[in-house]
């Protein structure tokens, strides 16, 4: 009985190193990150960016991004446009305080990598593809987001771009 | 004759650009928000200056044109464009490096009155009546 418990110790420790190896990196959000969305007009940029991001480029199935911005964070360089974007005519960040990203999964492409989850936006869940590159601990990506989509300001289709560009600039520390 | 609507117009300028450097420091140490890289003095100075000596160019040649007709005239242009140019500093979009855009407004809007209420307030020490 004694003999078989060192062989039982050591494959124990080599089965739960085996895990360690696999398990992503996680990485934590940089003060210096930009979140921007371009739609001529609104432009302007969410500095409320917070969630848990796990990504390792050697084991993609593990890695996974949770994500939220604050909708309050928003600044266009207006003030009046940023008092107005929080109301319940748009963004309503007293009802939808945050937009949520959760992957589902992160595959590898041709020009870097593309996440694919779902977007919680206003309300309304849809799933998208995130494409992004991983270079230097920064996390870089662009995507476009169609207002009408998530139900905001349906009744105005016509006031103010409809699709915003949104450029992502994620600077991350172990 | 000129001349004196000139001094009018400079000295308006100066003392609009002190009223202006005035305020916008009893903005900051109230608001602690910093536009300086908007509006700064330079800015102040220069805008108050053209504005007040564009105002005794028009005026000039309004009295010219229609004499007594031209001062009422002048004075409700003056009035009407210092009210619309609020609008400018409200819906400015400013760059995204400065913070609180919201106070924005709050110092400029004051501000845009400052040029026609110099020019008014000196235009009896320029009259030619006095």
């Amino acid at each position: 009985m004694k003999k078989s418990i060192f062989p039982a110790i050591t494959l124990v420790i080599l089965i739960a190193s085996a895990f360690t190896f696999f398990q992503s990196v996680e990485w934590k959000i940089s003060d210096n990150y930009s979140v921007k969305f371009d739609g001529g007009d609104p432009s302007g940029e969410f500095t409320g960016l917070k969630g848990s991001i796990k990504f390792d480029e050697k084991n993609l199935a593990d890695s996974k991004f949770d994500c939220t911005v604050d909708v309050a964070s928003i600044n266009t360089g207006n003030g009046m446009k940023n008092t107005h974007a929080k109301s319940d005519k748009w963004l309503d960040a007293t009802k939808y305080p945050v937009i949520h990203f959760t992957s589902k999964s992160i595959n590898k492409t041709e020009s870097g990598y593309e996440a694919k989850g779902t977007l919680d936006f206003h309300g309304v869940q849809k799933e998208i593809t995130l494409p992004f590159t991983f270079v230097n601990n920064v996390f870089a990506g662009t995507f476009e987001v169609n207002r009408m989509d998530y139900g905001i300001n349906t009744a105005e289709p016509n006031h103010g771009a409809q699709v915003l560009k949104v450029s992502l600039n994620v600077p991350v520390t172990k | 004759m000129f001349k004196n609507h000139f001094y009018h117009g400079l000295t308006s300028g100066i003392m609009a650009a002190l009223a202006a450097i005035i305020y916008s420091r009893i903005h900051f140490f109230a608001t602690q928000a910093d536009f300086s890289g908007i509006i700064n003095l330079g800015t102040m100075i220069s805008l108050n200056l053209i504005g007040c000596l564009i105002f005794s160019i028009v005026y000039y040649f309004f009295t010219g044109m229609w004499k007594k007709k031209g001062i009422i005239v002048f004075h409700l242009l003056i009035t009407i464009l210092s009210f619309a140019a609020v609008i400018i500093p409200i819906s400015i979009s400013l760059p995204l490096t400065v913070k609180n855009p919201e106070l924005f407004p709050g110092l400029a809007v004051p501000m845009i009155f400052f040029p026609a209420l110099a020019w008014f307030t000196l235009k009896p020490l320029f009259n030619s009546d006095f």
